[in-house]
């Protein structure tokens, strides 16, 4: 605790701002009906859902519809309005744990490389409305995805993975556990920077005794602990994922796709690839409850092999990522020592926000199938799937 | 590259700080302007009626003290639902939170608090990461699923769609931590403090002055009068267990956390339960030179005042409660009266309005089922989201 946190507060917190009333607007005479006088709450949800004005649909999720929308006082001022659908499980949970997630943790989160979250309001139906920055530049799976279109260099890699890796520790400085990082939940904003979002699945981690569960982070970004159903996880977790998105970026292709995905394919991929977990490389695995490994030991691939496959990000670039995907998770990097690793100082410099790509044939062009996955490939997507026929096509030239 | 954030900066951009944190003035007229509004709305309703039956009543209203106490004692009925629960103590602070926030824009008189707790504990064990289904919930402290998920848009709106409760529970272990390494003589005094090292700061936590009468540690020097590093911990964990247990009642039973940071509550409730080692700690946190060094210390003292002198007997008794809720049945605002009604019928507008398609709730339930029986129901949900086949 140091100088214990906010030891110098004083007690008086910033006025109630938006509940104030009379001067901005909110006051007891605009009240709707005259048989029904709004209370403080009533008038502030009321006032900020007044504030817009919805316009076409962006996209539409299995959770929610998103809407473009903008400021009544400002119409150059975009944001998406993510309106929550009421689901038969509403009868189960009420407010579902998706939605409670997502606005519990944006809403503490104000970070330049994580969604903002500007309000949340209610409307007479009840469902709830996230007002959230807009960002209509898709998100980084396309671009990694449309290797036809889209060519970019080690340091718009490097630029991406730094805003990543800043998001994930501000995340984890906040006791956040975001556990769904992949490519498709980071978005792209129209200055060209991305943006963590989806905060369907975090947790915090403020309290280290109690139990969390092992079956959460989407399975191809999911680390072996997991599968080894550890109960007492950290950031470490979001680590891995991250080190997966490098990977991807990098060879164009998902770093471990096991197929059929299934947590025994995971795990006798992620052994082939880095190397069996063993007493070992990672003291205390075997006595995980669901330690389960194929008999044939694969030992750890040496750097060389490693460089094989990502030289593109050079020595020091392969050097981080082998730290990111270490399988014990206390030898594994994290977040912060990750920012520290001489990586991000190294030839090249990371690409300036103005340089990076930007989406390629356009969101529309490229079609709905590319907005599935997660994981999943169409039935009878075999073990090819995206990528595997298509050219790697990273821009040599620009590398040294 | 990696940006210092210190916790004092977090707490700074939190919610509890920006939207929930007052002087006590500005919460005193908070209060009595949603009262205000309330009572206004009841007399319009009255007149409203009176003009029918030209027979105007005489309503006594609830007193702005005796909303207070009400809400008080529902913090209490959280909190012991809670425990009856057996869940852990940040869903239980979190959940008083939230119903002392509701009842800062609503009165009891609008919304009874025997409506709404039940809702804000249910709400609280979500977004603290417990699983359990509302009919499981409802079940097991006997009622009916409906009344607990009719208020949630309420309490929601409410609560201005904040939910994270910053919470005094974890910076008290650090305390802890820390005070037993000082113990050791692992770590020397911070630059400016009294600049002992180590060593020093060992000898010199052992002389410090015994617990004077009223403070809560259960800690007594040994009769030989000659303190030894043993009875210097079983001193450190005695004040932590009294400001563990400050923490529970006290702390959730009053303003504190509307009032004061949760460090300058778990600090004054470690200088409540032994005041001569909490001063001494500080003695080798803060240098003397710290220009705000008053002003924290003044700080922790009134928040320390605010938690002494809280009386668990002032809390109303059930029978206390039952008159004043006697009371409350007649100025209880009509409009607001059928909570489960109004929620059926805007649900089913809501339904309507965005519905989620039925083959992905049955996949979503299935899956969810399937966790469960992995047993892990009560610790982290995890409903897979079934648009990607594969979690
Ligand atoms: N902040 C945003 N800005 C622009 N478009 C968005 C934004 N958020 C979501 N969308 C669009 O709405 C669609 C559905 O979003 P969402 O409900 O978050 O997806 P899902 O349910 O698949 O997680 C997305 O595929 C995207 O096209």
């Amino acid at each position: 605790m140091a100088t214990s946190p906010a030891l110098d507060v004083p007690p008086e917190g910033p006025p109630f701002k938006r509940l104030k009333t009379g001067s901005n607007g909110v006051s007891t005479a605009s009240s709707p009906a005259p048989s029904h006088m709004a209370d403080l709450a009533e008038q502030v949800d009321a006032q900020e859902r007044q504030k817009y004005i919805k316009g076409r649909k962006l996209g539409s999720g299995q959770y929610a519809d998103v809407y473009s929308a903008h400021l009544v006082s400002d119409p150059t001022q975009l944001v998406a309005i993510k309106k929550i659908k009421v689901g038969a499980e509403a009868k189960e949970f009420g407010i579902s744990y998706d939605s409670l997630r997502e606005i519990k943790f944006l809403q503490e989160l104000d970070h330049p490389n994580i969604i903002k979250l500007y309000a949340v309001f209610s409307t007479k139906s009840q469902n709830l409305n996230l007002v959230l920055e807009q960002l209509p530049q898709g998100d980084l799976l396309k671009l990694i995805q449309d290797t036809s279109n889209i060519t970019y260099t080690p340091a718009d890699i490097k630029s991406w993975m730094l805003m990543l890796m800043r998001a994930t520790h501000f995340c984890h400085a906040n006791y956040v556990l975001h556990r769904d990082i992949k490519p498709n939940n980071l978005l792209i904003a129209s200055d060209g920077s991305i943006k963590l979002a989806d905060f369907g699945l975090a947790r915090s981690f403020a309290d280290p005794f109690q139990k969390m569960t092992y079956n959460t982070v989407t399975i191809w970004y999911r680390p072996p602990e997991l599968f080894f159903q550890a109960q007492y996880y950290g950031g470490k977790v979001d680590v891995w994922s991250c080190g997966c998105v490098f990977a991807e970026l990098v060879a164009r292709d998902v770093m471990f796709r096991a197929w059929p995905e299934n947590e025994i394919n995971m795990v006798k991929m992620i052994c082939d690839k880095i190397g069996t977990p063993t007493e070992d490389n990672w003291p205390g695995v075997s006595k995980m409850k669901g330690y389960v490994t194929p008999t044939e030991v694969v030992p750890l691939r040496p750097k060389e092999h490693w460089m094989a496959q990502f030289r593109a990000v050079g020595e020091t670039g392969v050097d981080l990522l082998m730290k990111m995907l270490l399988l014990d998770p206390r030898k594994r990097l994290s977040a912060e020592e990750v920012l520290k690793h001489p990586f991000w100082t190294a030839e090249p410099r990371p690409s300036r926000l103005e340089d990076l790509p930007r989406k390629g044939g356009g969101m529309e062009v490229m079609g709905e199938d590319l907005k599935r996955r997660g994981g999943e490939i169409p039935n009878g997507g075999g073990a090819g799937g995206r990528g595997d026929k298509v050219a790697r096509k990273i821009d040599f030239g620009a590398m040294k | 590259m990696t940006q210092a954030l210190s916790e004092d900066d977090i707490y700074r951009t939190s919610t509890q700080y920006r939207l929930w944190s007052f002087s006590p003035d500005a919460l005193a007229s908070l209060r009595t302007k949603t009262r205000e509004i309330a009572v206004e709305r009841l007399r319009r309703s009255s007149e409203q009626q009176a003009a029918r039956n030209d027979e105007p009543e005489v309503v006594e209203y609830l007193t702005e003290d005796e909303e207070l106490r009400l809400t008080q004692r529902y913090c209490d009925q959280i909190r012991s639902t809670s425990d009856h629960l057996k869940w852990p103590v940040h869903v239980k602070a979190t959940a008083v939170q939230y119903l002392k926030r509701f009842y800062l824009s609503n009165s009891c008189m609008t919304y009874p608090p025997k409506e709404i707790y039940k809702t804000v504990l249910y709400l609280a064990s979500k977004t603290e990461a417990i699983h359990i289904t509302v009919s499981d919930y409802a079940r097991r402290i006997s009622t009916d699923p409906e009344q607990v998920l009719a208020p949630e848009y309420k309490v929601m709106q409410a609560l201005r769609f904040t939910l994270d409760v910053k919470q005094p529970f974890r910076g008290l272990k650090g305390v802890l931590m820390e005070l037993l390494n000082l113990a050791e003589g692992l770590v020397g005094a911070v630059d400016g403090a009294d600049s002992m090292n180590g060593d020093e700061v060992k000898a010199s936590m052992l002389q410090v002055r015994r617990p004077p009468e009223g403070n809560r540690t259960q800690w007594t020097p040994p009769s030989s009068g000659t303190l030894d590093g043993k009875h210097l911990n079983d001193r450190i964990q005695a004040a932590y267990s009294a400001a563990r247990t400050l923490l529970d009642a006290p702390a959730l039973l009053t303003d504190v956390y509307f009032l004061y940071t949760p460090s300058q509550i778990l600090l004054a409730a470690m200088h409540v339960a032994d005041e001569p080692l909490t001063s001494f700690y500080l003695s080798t946190k803060l240098p003397i030179s710290l220009s705000t060094r008053p002003q924290i210390l003044a700080t922790i003292h009134a928040c320390a005042d605010m938690l002494a002198a809280f009386d668990q007997g002032a809390v109303l008794t059930k029978d206390e409660r039952t008159a004043l809720e006697a009371k409350l049945d007649k100025c209880r605002d009509p409009g607001t009266k059928d909570l489960i009604k109004a929620f059926a019928a805007m649900r089913q507008d809501g339904m309507e309005d965005g519905k989620v398609e039925e083959g992905v709730a049955q996949k979503r339930k299935a899956a969810r089922e399937k966790n469960e029986r992995d047993g892990d129901d009560l610790f982290g949900p995890s409903l897979p989201k079934t648009n990607e086949g594969s979690r």
